[in-house]
């Protein structure tokens, strides 16, 4: 099991700075599936199938999907640098820097309850713990007892999401009236 | 431990070969029944039996050799199921020995026709789309276009049967069975997300179809794969809300609860709610097969070939690997959440009891599931045969104007009903 986990995350680790390092739009978006698959087979090893199955239709299945449509619509070819490419990437590193001095703490002390905790239990592990929150019973009654409001509000956000695509889409582009043209130039 | 592995490893052998048989006969009954239709002759120029023949026989003996594998067909599969029923009985009841009559009667029947059967070159073109198909595909130049990149067009017919392939593991083939004192269920995985995982295995084939189509430096090719992940992204919907009104009757997202719930009535007939999910879930699998009314991705009178144009030897081969395996798929889990899975009777399910973990009443089971299968992966080669192709405003106006709302309505109706108390 430990060397499973090793590969994946090795996998999860590769794909995830590919999608940064590499110059092709269609390959960086194929590291991203691919880093997706390895969060879900994460997912997978501590038996929440549940968030496996709906880490691939939602992102994998639908959200990349799209970005690569995109891509394949635009036809873009290998990114050339820009100008203020230097300027964001320094910004970028900041940026990064203070997510991991934020994270890392925290990621840090999860881990150590978890251990703890694991070792109390008899001879259970980390997986033994979480499997009970994954399935599919267990977040359906959480969802709707406990993060019911958020729940509802994502929702309403999302379909205020929906009609604006929707307005965005139907917008007719008014043909721009003639004399307006004239007087700016 | 170990013979749980062992159990495991042989599941996976048997639900692999299951698949690939599967896909070879839908390559068959598309090569030779779409013969049949247009009255032509078909694949049959590879032959077993070295036997020169004028190959353009006459029609009435291509009938007489159809109906012949047919009978030779029925005969040996009643047989296993006779087979069944007599170590399931242990003593032979008077119409067993009747059934039994019957059967070695067809038998026989379909035994005189062999020689109509093998006359003509090949057995029904079995040998021209088994072998001769697949040894021409291995052994054809594999061909990769100029300026694109190798690795992408290599990888993407693998992307585009590999999901297919492992959609298979959550599929229940039988009922379980207790084998020398180990309780057997000949379903590999038994997750917790059931359904759910061929949902996420259908979505993740639209890669292998866009790749192909972007990677071949072909404007056909390309047009061909927009086409194909626009209309897989559209029918993709409406069939998880077709599953999530299966799962909402069911209450489970396990295959092998949903197939137990059904042991009295099929799940398409218990109310007018599933039965429209079930009509959703069939025309969306076709559209998402790109098979049928909805091969516009391929279609060869506008886009050469559609997404594989640039393709050749293996690498095509694996394209249509791919389709039909998933038509096998389709077809399976349509008899498994709408048609009963094992169950042979529509209605009046508690007339036919088999005897619970019994291997014998797992077979039949089987075989009963399998001819399910076999029947809807007929239709939908029958139904590619016979209908003309949409246009492509048709087929998004279908997606998401029609298909989409029935299957909202349904659910909403389904679950308000289910709230009252009603089913």
């Amino acid at each position: 099991m430990i060397g499973l986990f090793a590969v994946t995350a090795l996998l999860a680790i590769v794909s995830a700075v590919s999608v940064v390092a590499l110059k092709n739009p269609i390959h960086s978006a194929l590291g991203l599936v691919a880093h997706l698959l390895a969060i879900s087979a994460f997912f997978a090893m501590m038996d929440a199938h549940f968030l496996a199955a709906v880490q691939i239709i939602v992102y994998a299945g639908a959200i990349v999907v799209l970005v690569v449509f995109m891509l394949m619509l635009l036809n873009l070819k290998v990114e050339s640098r820009t100008k203020g490419e230097n300027v964001l990437s320094v910004l970028a590193i900041i940026a990064g820097g203070v997510f991991l001095l934020v994270a890392v703490p925290v990621v840090r002390e999860a881990m150590d309850s978890l251990l703890v905790s694991g070792s109390a239990g008899a001879g259970g592990t980390g997986a033994d713990m979480v499997a009970v929150e994954g399935t599919v019973e267990a977040i359906g009654r959480r969802l709707f007892t406990e993060y019911v409001f958020l729940f509802q509000a994502s929702g309403v956000l999302l379909m205020a999401a929906i009609v604006g695509a929707v307005m965005l889409a139907k917008r007719e582009s008014k043909p721009q009236p003639r004399e307006l043209v004239h007087g700016e130039s | 431990m170990g013979i749980e592995y062992l159990i495991l490893f042989i599941e996976v052998f048997v639900v692999f070969n299951l698949a690939m048989s599967m896909s070879a006969f839908c390559t068959w009954v598309e090569r030779k029944g779409s013969a049949l239709i247009q009255d032509r002759i078909g694949a049959n120029r590879a032959g077993a039996f070295f036997e020169i023949e004028n190959p353009f026989l006459a029609k009435g003996l291509l009938t007489a050799r159809v109906f012949g594998i047919l009978f030779v067909l029925l005969g040996l599969s009643l047989l296993i199921l006779q087979f069944g029923v007599v170590s399931l009985s242990g003593i032979l009841p008077p119409q067993e020995v009747l059934g039994g009559v019957l059967i070695v009667g067809i038998l026989l029947f379909g035994l005189s026709m062999v020689p109509f059967v093998i006359r003509g070159l090949g057995i029904l073109g079995v040998i021209n789309t088994l072998v001769c198909d697949a040894v021409k595909a291995l052994t054809k130049e594999d061909f990769i276009p100029n300026g694109v990149s190798p690795i992408i067009h290599s990888l993407a017919p693998v992307l585009a049967a590999l999901p297919i392939f492992l959609a298979f593991a959550i599929i229940p083939l039988a009922p379980e069975f207790a084998l020398f004192g180990y309780q057997i269920r000949p379903q590999i995985a038994e997750l917790n997300a059931g359904i759910l995982f061929f949902l996420a295995m259908g979505s993740m084939a639209v890669y292998g179809v866009a790749l192909a189509g972007w990677s071949s430096n072909n404007k056909f090719a390309l047009l061909g794969s927009l086409r194909a992940a626009a209309q897989m992204i559209s029918y993709e919907l409406a069939l998880g809300v077709a599953l999530a009104t299966a799962i909402l009757m069911y209450g489970s997202l396990d295959l092998y609860a949903m197939v137990e719930m059904q042991g009295n009535t099929w799940g398409a007939l218990q109310n007018p709610c599933m039965f429209i999910a079930m009509i959703i879930f069939f025309v969306a699998g076709m559209a998402e097969t790109k098979r049928g009314p909805f091969d516009l991705p391929e279609s060869e009178s506008e886009l050469v070939a559609g997404y594989f144009t640039e393709y050749s030897g293996m690498k095509f081969l694996l394209f249509w690997m791919g389709e039909f395996t998933e038509i096998a798929l389709f077809a399976i889990v349509l008899a498994l959440v709408f048609f009963g899975g094992w169950h042979p009777l529509p209605f009046l399910g508690d007339f036919v009891q088999f005897p619970q973990n019994h291997w014998a009443s797992s077979l039949i089971g089987h075989m009963i599931l399998m001819g399910k299968v076999v029947f809807f992966c007929v239709l939908q080669i029958v139904i590619r045969w016979t209908l003309p192709r949409f246009r492509y405003d048709q087929l998004m106006d279908l997606g998401w104007k029609w298909l989409l709302e029935i299957a909202f309505i349904n659910l909403m109706v389904l679950g308000a009903l289910r709230l009252a108390g009603w089913f």
